[in-house]
């Protein structure tokens, strides 16, 4: 009951505000946006059981209408970019077109030359709006490669922190689909012989051993997996990826190809990208590193300081006044938000009449028409 | 004029932080969120009226009362929440309620300042 009655809450105002938005001349996009972002916080404070799974499902018709692809393989999952947000892959997904781009690749995806993460991509995509979808594509080795589809429907690949083997093949013809949209780098011209990548705004197919299929302009994967001695590799590239390093990267690619043929197994298994913020996908394994490193450091001069200051610390702890062990595992204060029908004290006996409330009770949210409670003073 | 009460809600506050995210990258006005805010209020007030239907009790000890501007703020210890299908216990839990009978609007304003003045160690 919970969820229905906030996703409608959601949508009674999102629909109402629509006309003040266009009124202040704002655009659509702001109101979607304002929405998903809306959404999104209410998924991340899970305070909501089941609104998750709603807003898969709207996701998933959203993204039936923009897409047009037809499903080649499965593994297509769609999350919304939450923010500092994992992305999560509901395992249907059947109405959405369904694609899988195998990438292989020699350099990187470059996503801004530096290996930044979906979301500073994204960011300096300067896209006004946020990037609505992810998708995520399996490889043919099982790795996931994102696309993120910007709300203008242009899709962009990027990379994870791994790197994921595409293997494409251009058309015999050399056929070459159309730049994506704003900021992938014609990868074709610098490709090797047999590599394309080409993403076309809306769409990636990929088609193990197929053809271009319906849409002629997109390039499609032509071998999966079972041929990782392809010379074919695509390079997808990111946002802001300057069309000059098409060239190295062609370049490299025979290089890269046998490096990659030898990675396909070490790699980590699948990372999710975040949308916000600002960590390195490149990097994102030293960071991690890193970063258990800060955290043993940290934990270690807690220690020290503690060994320290034994004498002082049980002064301390005397000036404490709650025990947080007893508190509950969430830190959540324990809300209630109502209206008061009825008030009523005798000596110290309390009872209470409200209604229309809603409660937010160790990090869950409930509602609730009427409450009647009972409280000694 | 429809209670402001609830917008110190997880659905409130989340509205209210993704408007902020907005204003921040000025992709609208303070005044549009503040109209978008309003009708949150109203939603959210009809909705709770018309689609809620179910009861809850509860029980505790009473650990603090203030009634301050037709605002009660309660605080409770230990208390046990019950409805039909399940059972809630918190060790402590704030009850902020405004009067339901008359017209009155509740602003969030006053209904802050009761959240404040109760314990300043919530924030």
């Amino acid at each position: 009951m919970g969820p229905k009655l906030y996703k409608n809450v959601i949508d009674d105002v999102i629909n109402e505000v629509r006309e003040l938005f266009l009124d202040e001349g704002v655009d659509e996009q702001v109101l979607l946006e304002l929405k998903t972002l809306w959404e999104n916080k209410l998924l991340q404070s899970k305070a909501v059981e089941g609104f998750h799974t709603d807003e898969q499902k709207a996701l998933q018709a959203a993204q039936q209408q923009q897409q047009q692809v037809q499903q080649v393989q499965q593994v297509q999952q769609v999350t919304q970019p939450a923010q500092s947000q994992q992305v999560i892959l509901p395992p249907q997904q059947q109405q959405a077109p369904q694609q899988q781009v195998i990438v292989q690749e020699s350099k990187l995806i470059h996503m801004g030359g530096t290996g930044m993460s979906a979301a500073a991509t994204a960011a300096t995509l300067a896209l006004p709006t946020a990037v609505t979808q992810y998708q995520q594509l399996l490889t043919s080795q099982g790795q996931i490669l994102q696309l993120v589809r910007g709300p203008n429907g242009a899709q962009y690949i990027i990379q994870p922190q791994q790197q994921i083997l595409l293997q494409q093949q251009m058309q015999p013809g050399g056929v070459q689909a159309p730049v994506i949209q704003q900021v992938l780098a014609p990868l074709p011209g610098g490709l090797s012989q047999q590599a394309g990548v080409i993403i076309q705004p809306q769409q990636i197919v990929l088609t193990p051993g197929n053809k271009v299929q319906g849409n002629t302009q997109v390039m499609q994967a032509a071998a999966m997996a079972p041929q990782p001695s392809q010379a074919a590799t695509a390079q997808v590239q990111q946002v802001q990826q300057a069309p000059g390093a098409t060239a190295p990267q062609a370049s490299a690619q025979p290089q890269a190809q046998q490096q990659q043929q030898a990675q396909p197994q070490g790699q980590q298994p699948p990372m999710m990208l975040q949308v916000d913020g600002t960590g390195e996908t490149s990097s994102e394994e030293d960071e991690d590193e890193e970063e258990y490193d800060e955290d043993d450091d940290e934990e270690k001069d807690k220690d020290g300081a503690e060994d320290g200051q034994v004498e002082e610390e049980p002064l301390n702890s005397g000036d404490d006044v709650s025990d947080e062990e007893d508190q509950e595992l969430f830190e959540t204060d324990n809300v209630v938000v109502c209206q008061y029908d009825k008030i009523h004290r005798s000596k110290n006996k309390w009872k209470f009449h409200l209604k229309d409330g809603i409660m937010n009770l160790n990090g869950r949210d409930y509602v609730f028409s009427k409450a009647i409670g009972d409280a000694e003073w | 004029m429809a209670y402001q009460l609830y917008r110190n809600t997880t659905l409130g506050n989340s509205l209210q932080e993704s408007l902020d995210e907005l204003i921040q990258t000025q992709q609208i006005t303070p005044q549009l969120a503040l109209q978008v805010l309003l009708q949150f209020d109203k939603a959210i007030n009809t909705a709770l009226a018309n689609r809620v239907r179910n009861r809850v009790n509860f029980r505790g000890s009473l650990n603090t009362y203030r009634f301050c501007d037709n605002v009660w703020t309660f605080v409770l210890n230990d208390v046990e929440f019950r409805e039909v299908t399940e059972l809630v216990k918190v060790d402590k839990v704030k009850i902020v309620a405004c009067d339901g009978k008359s017209d009155s609007s509740c602003s969030a304003a006053d209904v802050l300042l009761c959240f404040c003045a109760s314990a300043l160690f919530f924030f």
